[in-house]
């Protein structure tokens, strides 16, 4: 069934669709039924039709884009620019509204630079985390690359979206440094030192004269990104990797508050992974090999399950970087912490140093691990996270979590919580909803979770770090004070750079004021 | 003699660092059907991919691996790869083109052979 963008007749949509075509080549205009297919949701909460595109767009370089937009801009095409478009549980390459034509970039896919001394490179959309790995390699480069649970994504496709990776280096979107982006009237900007003429600084400083403007291009749609800076970790001299299990369900406060120093005085130096009981027993089974019963998996079979594994109610993971003897003095206060804080919990570690060959628990090595969870809850699976963004302070964690176990279990769901310590100062809780989904019933359910928990967390003033495009309008209208001012300010800023509305409507619910008559939200 | 070499080392670096991570979209209709097996479906569906180890859980014995099938129609495959499949995720025309699939699904059927 042909899908329209809101507000366009089939016939000034076709006149679009050939200039589209005259302007970048017929070949990189995809609108055949199969073609649109494969940029719909596979893992959407609900019927991933409300989320279709009405075409894709495939342009080659900045100039190709530039036309698009022009086009776009004159008969008020909506274009939701994808990178590598594997945005898996936030919604993949589909668009927030129905309707939309994605913009493609996955042919713009050059390393542009990788600079050995200064640690930084320069990356085009379509440049995947498998492709920036093979690069390093193929080079000798002794620059490490933090990559994302899975390696498929687009490096700057995460780094926009605040994704995370696992060194010192994790929280992505501090590591973008600079950026060229296209506005939506064709105007092409390179922010921070990028706007001096011949500089050598661009990737080296992030904080220019005026405005830092990088941030306000992540988890937006005032521009297309078309090249990003980032920088690099070098190799390090060392690693541990250091795996600790707390027995007990109501150590979680102390664990928090053992953990929150190490943290914040750079002790641990990456982010750390604390999982809960039902996150650690999933090891590659599926739920029905454990549990057949309705509701979650009850607490006495959880617990009958971590002791078969010799686990803990809790587990804690993370690696730290170092020389040798650097490491010592780290994991030497990490045990004098723990033993003062939590002298129940057992603490493991692992050890390498440079020349020596990596092995997987350092997590340096491309992964597509998550997708062998999906089919966790049965087959055809899928999974949506909600993603609070919390203070390591015992308390709030603990009231935040008991919020979620709680609300879980009331909606029949197990409480599969990872908990990542992303920086000195914040948690973010990832609360996987599994879902098996051809179940209409399943899935409504967890959307109806989705949205109470979003009523919950507004309640005490905890927001989210990214949702679905299902959620994108839930989440951002939980950022109610003075009247909405930021979102509105938001839509303020969208409406002075792209009047048409023709960037990505709807995204993180920017623009939500673009025609949304015959959409599903 | 000297210069001309240096001019080739530096127009060597510039390639290099002007060349794409990946084979430029427009240039892939070059690849071999075993050149994108490589590429594009080998880390998850060979020994020990999670594609095979998904379909372990659902296939008869030996044949999760999908080079080990003893059957596998074009017409399946294609559509898998642009609908996607249980946990695996659709593959969009701007990683193989329609031509690169029709020839992929074809070396697979052609690799796949009934046991005896």
């Amino acid at each position: 069934m042909p899908v329209l963008p809101p507000g366009l007749t089939q016939e000034s949509f076709d006149k679009a669709l050939d200039e589209f075509r005259a302007a970048i080549g017929a070949q990189w205009v995809f609108t055949s039924e199969a073609d649109r297919a494969s940029y719909l949701d596979p893992f959407d909460i609900g019927d991933q039709h409300d989320h279709a595109s009405a075409a894709a767009l495939a342009p080659a370089d900045v100039e190709d884009c530039r036309k698009i937009l022009a086009i776009a801009n004159r008969y008020k095409v909506p274009l939701w620019p994808v990178s590598m478009g594997k945005n898996f549980a936030y919604g993949t390459a589909a668009p927030e509204m129905r309707g939309s034509v994605i913009l493609d970039l996955k042919r713009m896919n050059r390393i542009l630079e990788i600079d050995e001394q200064m640690g930084t490179a320069i990356v085009e959309p379509g440049v995947s985390f498998f492709d920036f790995k093979a690069e390093l390699d193929r080079r000798g480069s002794r620059l490490w690359m933090s990559g994302p649970a899975h390696s498929w994504g687009s490096v700057i496709g995460n780094a926009l979206e605040h994704g995370v990776g696992y060194t010192p280096y994790g929280q992505h979107a501090e590591q973008i440094c600079g950026m060229e982006v296209l506005l939506a009237d064709g105007t092409l900007v390179r922010t921070g030192l990028g706007a001096l003429e011949g500089t050598r600084e661009w990737q080296a400083y992030r904080w220019p004269f005026g405005p830092a403007l990088d941030g306000m291009f992540t988890q937006s749609n005032f521009a297309i990104v078309t090249k990003m800076g980032l920088w690099l970790m070098p190799e390090p001299e060392g690693m541990a990797g250091v795996s600790i299990r707390v027995p007990r369900k109501d150590d979680f406060r102390a664990l928090v508050d053992t953990l929150r120093p190490l943290r914040m005085t750079d002790t641990i130096n990456a982010p750390y992974t604390i999982a809960n009981g039902w996150r650690q027993i999933t090891g590659g089974r599926v739920r029905s090999q454990v549990w057949d019963g309705p509701g979650a998996i009850p607490q006495a079979r959880m617990e009958e399950l971590l002791a078969e594994r010799g686990d803990g109610w809790w587990s804690v993971i993370f690696n730290l970087f170092d020389s040798p003897a650097g490491l010592d003095l780290r994991l030497d206060k990490i045990r004098r912490a723990f033993d003062q804080g939590l002298p129940g919990a057992t603490i493991d570690v692992r050890r390498w140093q440079q020349g020596e060959p990596q092995e997987p628990w350092m997590r340096q090595e491309v992964s597509l691990a998550p997708l062998g969870a999906v089919d966790w809850g049965g087959s055809p699976g899928g999974h949506s996270d909600l993603g609070p963004i919390v203070a390591p302070l015992g308390g709030r964690a603990e009231q935040v979590y008991e919020i979620i176990e709680r609300r879980f279990l009331e909606y029949g769901k197990d409480p599969w919580v990872g908990i990542f310590g992303i920086s000195s100062r914040a948690l973010v809780f990832v609360a996987d909803m599994y879902f098996t989904r051809t179940d209409a019933e399943e899935t409504a359910r967890c959307r109806a979770l989705f949205r109470q928990l979003c009523a919950d967390m507004q309640a005490i003033g905890v927001g989210l770090y990214r949702t679905h495009l299902r959620f994108m309008d839930d989440a951002a209208a939980m950022h109610a004070w003075g009247d909405h001012a930021l979102p509105r300010l938001n839509d303020r800023i969208k409406a002075a750079l792209d009047p048409n509305g023709i960037l990505a409507p709807g995204k993180q619910g920017i623009g939500s004021w673009n025609s949304r008559e015959g959409t599903d939200r | 003699m000297r210069r001309s070499v240096l001019g080739l080392m530096g127009l060597a670096v510039i390639l290099a660092i002007a060349m794409p991570a990946a084979v430029r979209s427009s240039e892939r209709a070059e690849r071999s059907p075993q050149e994108l097996f490589a590429a594009r479906c080998a880390y998850c569906h060979e020994a020990g991919g999670w594609g095979t180890r998904v379909l372990a859980r659902r296939m008869p014995e030996g044949e999760a691996q999908l080079r080990q099938r003893t059957s596998l129609p074009p017409a399946l495959t294609t559509l898998v790869v642009r609908r996607g499949i249980g946990a695996m995720p659709p593959f969009t025309p701007t990683e193989l083109s329609d031509e690169e699939l029709q020839a992929l699904a074809q070396w697979l059927a052609e690799e796949a052979r009934p046991r005896r």
